[in-house]
């Protein structure tokens, strides 16, 4: 397999590194140059730090007191004594500035996690069964159809049943619905086309066959409450929002009583029977309710990404765009933010879905598994290489020395990726979604992810920053421990994982390791049918099939977010 | 049979240098006064006394125990020392040391020391005569090129980076230059002027330094032809995976 091959990356060096980017003078030469000229030009050679600059300092002028100034960097060096280049957004052709990809200054971003922290899947089965068999209340498609437009006036916080009631204004809250799906054909037909995501509409024959047959005749609601509302509270507040407004929907909707039992059944059903949450509650010590990022696992992440469904016949793509939005959610937003602070995270996260470079690797590594095994990495059950330590070993290997060597031969990659900790992240990230792919096993994935970050480590003699001498080091023998909690299936596994708790550079991975799996062999959903389905839904204001895109419009300021508060303050 | 370490794998010649470095079996290339260390530290003033965080252990009255009888005390720990840090940062482009080296060295060759290990850079906390012994060691050794490797206790990025025409690691605060055909240090490890040019030397050479190197290249040694160390990193990766599954 000759790894001469056309890199993904050349054309995106070029530009960052021989193209002139603001004034930074990176004009000529080659990409392959071992050789650099350092201008040391300070901020002023990138557009976006100028504005940020001048910003500051109409801030500080304006409030009487000292605020953004790049000057107080280390005794009055400020950054760009090297050049500042843009970035590229992995898999497009969308040119970044880097600092557009702090969650802070990106409303994709920001969306993304929005628009996962405010969703929860309700079932209607049980309030159904309330209603018929306790109440004797007939329940047909024209009285769902009914109840879900009430809801959809209710759930972002119309009034209903009361006759004096504040209400939010609807143009604050226009990001809020409900709508509902259901493995019943016949109840699907039934159901008015505004409220349904229709399943065999949003996915491929084989997939929604799949998805059908796992969620039968049950029917179930996906829920998005509003984003400002969200925003205001947390992820916990995300079902007890949604099971008010859909207690009093019901209430409404059947004409009962609003006082009587029967209610309380509804409400439990909501909030606690029927309710699925994006993520789990954590445990005190890093209390957080559920849906907070946190508690989000690997699995659920995996079928929240939507690329499965759109390029089925392209696991590495399903992988990468899976990866993009964990190393965006997990490390800039849960590690880099709940847990930790400050910037550093995104300069992590960010090598994992800029510049073709872990892209790459990972179509490198699809090449060779192909060759090598037969046509392992095209998407398909029958045509997996057995999950064994050899083959681990033998694509890990591969994939690893490949991604190394690219770093050595292209030093402008290697600056790029200028921390090991993102060197890391991208090589381990390669060998564990290629190897993934090939086996259609998380925990081969996983496999193959430590042994890159050994082999990565024994060739620099360097790895990341020091949470990969526990995290990485000790990975290897919780991949299948006899302990069930520590050889717990990958797609089970998520961020409050022992030992994966603190370290950037990791879950984002995790997370592409698990799509990785499943992708390669072509299943419709990851872990959870009702996820997938929920998220396949065009209305969301955050496009869930292609989230390293919508980062890149974030980035560009393209991105329309929801949840604004322009309506209600002074006009500018 | 005497134990003899064998320290680590393979045939090549970054192998060999590997377990040089963790031997400690080095050659000195260069002189650095005590003075001119402290200056580069940072840590105090040359000549001043070593600031201290607790009395001589000889004057604390300690009890007596096993351990103290079996484990002696370091100079700086016996004199109550304060800890403070030597932070190295070694270029990919063939530096002498890497990170893990550096650390395997101390940890190995010395007594009461801390090593921390990142990819750019890696520190050593240690009561602070005990680590000026450390970091004079280094420094004065073939484990340092004072073109590719320099001290920074902040601001440190420069490991991965394109070298610069002059062949000295970039570095953002500028704290070495080439003058001549020798190397001097001007700042301290953050960064503060210091009262002269401090002579680190003259650079290693192209080839001497690839000769030198522990780090594995692709134009150089390239780590897919050390099979045996390759080897090793799989048997270890087996056992690992291995016994978390069946231990036994």
């Amino acid at each position: 397999m000759a790894n001469d091959r056309k890199k993904m990356f050349a054309k995106h060096m070029e530009i960052k590194f021989t193209k002139e980017h603001g004034s930074n003078k990176m004009e000529g030469g080659e990409i392959t140059d071992m050789v650099g000229k350092y201008y040391r030009l300070g901020v002023e050679q990138n557009p976006r730090k100028v504005e940020m600059k001048k910003a500051g300092q109409e801030i500080a002028k304006k409030r009487g007191l000292a605020g953004y100034n790049p000057m107080m960097h280390c005794g009055g060096i400020p950054l760009g004594q090297r050049a500042l280049t843009p970035s590229f957004i992995s898999g497009t052709d969308m040119m970044v500035e880097i600092d557009d990809l702090h969650y802070v200054n990106n409303a994709a971003m920001q969306q993304m996690w929005d628009d996962i922290r405010r969703t929860v899947v309700v079932g209607m089965d049980m309030a159904h069964e309330t209603l018929e068999k306790r109440l004797g209340i007939e329940v047909t498609p024209e009285t769902i159809n009914h109840y879900l437009e009430t809801l959809n006036h209710a759930l972002p916080g119309g009034a209903v049943v009361q006759e004096h009631m504040v209400e939010t204004h609807p143009a604050l809250v226009d990001d809020c619905y409900v709508k509902v799906f259901t493995g019943d054909d016949e109840l699907a037909d039934e159901i008015d086309k505004q409220f349904l995501i229709d399943i065999n509409k949003q996915f491929p024959a084989d997939q929604a066959e799949t998805i059908k047959a796992a969620i039968g005749k049950t029917s179930w609601q996906a829920a998005h409450i509003p984003t400002i509302v969200s925003r205001v509270t947390d992820g916990a507040q995300t079902s007890r929002w949604m099971a008010m407004q859909v207690g009093m929907s019901f209430i409404s909707a059947y004409s009962m009583c609003a006082g009587e039992a029967a209610v309380a059944d509804l409400s439990y059903a909501a909030k606690h029977a029927g309710v699925l949450s994006m993520g789990e509650m954590l445990p005190a010590r890093r209390a957080r309710g559920p849906n907070e990022p946190g508690g989000i696992s690997f699995g659920h992440f995996a079928d929240i990404i939507q690329t499965s469904r759109v390029t089925p016949e392209d696991p590495a793509k399903v992988a990468l765009e899976v990866v993009g939005g964990g190393c965006m959610l997990y490390d800039q937003i849960w590690l880099g933010s709940y847990m930790s602070g400050g910037v550093g995270f995104t300069q992590y996260a960010t090598a994992a879905y800029t510049n073709n470079i872990l892209d790459d690797n990972l179509y490198y590594d699809v090449d060779y598994i192909n060759d090598k095994y037969d046509g392992a990495a095209k998407t398909g059950k029958d045509n997996k290489v057995k999950a064994t330590l050899e083959v681990v070993k033998d694509i890990a290997t591969e994939s690893t020395i490949y991604g190394l060597e690219n770093y050595e031969k292209y030093p402008t990659t290697l600056e790029d990726h200028f921390g090991g900790s993102q060197r890391a992240t991208s090589l381990s990230a390669a060998a564990g979604c290629a190897t993934a792919i090939a086996t259609g096993n998380g925990n081969a994935g996983l496999s193959a992810w430590y042994l890159s970050m050994y082999l990565h480590k024994e060739a620099h003699g360097r790895l990341g920053f020091f949470g990969y001498d526990l995290q990485d080091q000790c990975g290897a023998t919780n991949v299948l421990s006899y302990q069930s909690d520590e050889g717990l299936a990958l797609e089970l596994r998520g961020p409050n994982y022992p030992n994966y708790a603190m370290n950037v550079g990791h879950q984002g991975g995790y997370s592409g390791i698990t799509s990785a799996a499943h992708a390669g062999r072509g299943d419709a959903f990851a872990v959870n049918p009702l996820i997938k389905v929920c998220f396949a839904d065009e209305l969301l204001p955050f496009d869930f099939t292609a989230p390293r895109k919508e980062f890149g419009r974030g980035a560009l300021r393209e991105f329309e977010p929801a949840g604004e508060r322009s309506l209600i303050i002074p006009a500018k | 049979m005497v134990y003899k370490p064998q320290f680590y794998p393979g045939a090549t010649s970054v192998a060999e240098n590997r377990r040089k470095h963790m031997s400690g079996k080095v050659e000195k290339l260069r002189d650095i006064s005590d003075d001119d260390l402290t200056l580069m530290l940072g840590h105090r003033a040359p000549g001043s006394d070593y600031p201290s965080t607790h009395p001589p252990l000889a004057e604390m009255g300690e009890p007596d125990c096993s351990i103290r009888q079996t484990v002696e005390a370091t100079p700086g720990a016996k004199a109550g020392d304060r800890v403070r840090y030597v932070q190295f940062v070694d270029s990919m482009y063939n530096a002498p040391a890497t990170p893990y080296f550096r650390s395997y060295a101390a940890a190995i060759n010395f007594r009461g020391v801390d090593p921390g290990t990142l990819s750019g850079r890696q520190v050593v906390e240690a009561r602070e005569r005990d680590m000026e012994q450390l970091a004079k060691f280094q420094l004065e050794t073939e484990m340092t090129c004072p073109a590719l490797a320099s001290l920074r206790g902040a601001t440190v990025h420069g490991h991965s980076l394109r070298l610069p025409e002059d062949g000295l690691m970039f570095d953002m605060l500028d704290r070495t230059r080439k003058e001549g055909n020798i190397v001097i240090m001007h700042k301290d490890q953050v960064g503060r002027p210091i009262d002269k040019k401090v002579n680190l030397g003259k650079p290693m050479s192209e080839a001497e330094a690839a000769k030198r190197t522990t780090i594995y290249r692709v134009d150089n040694v390239a780590f897919r032809n050390d099979k045996e160390v390759i080897e090793w990193v799989h048997r270890v990766f087996d056992q690992r995976t291995i016994y978390g599954f069946k231990p036994e």
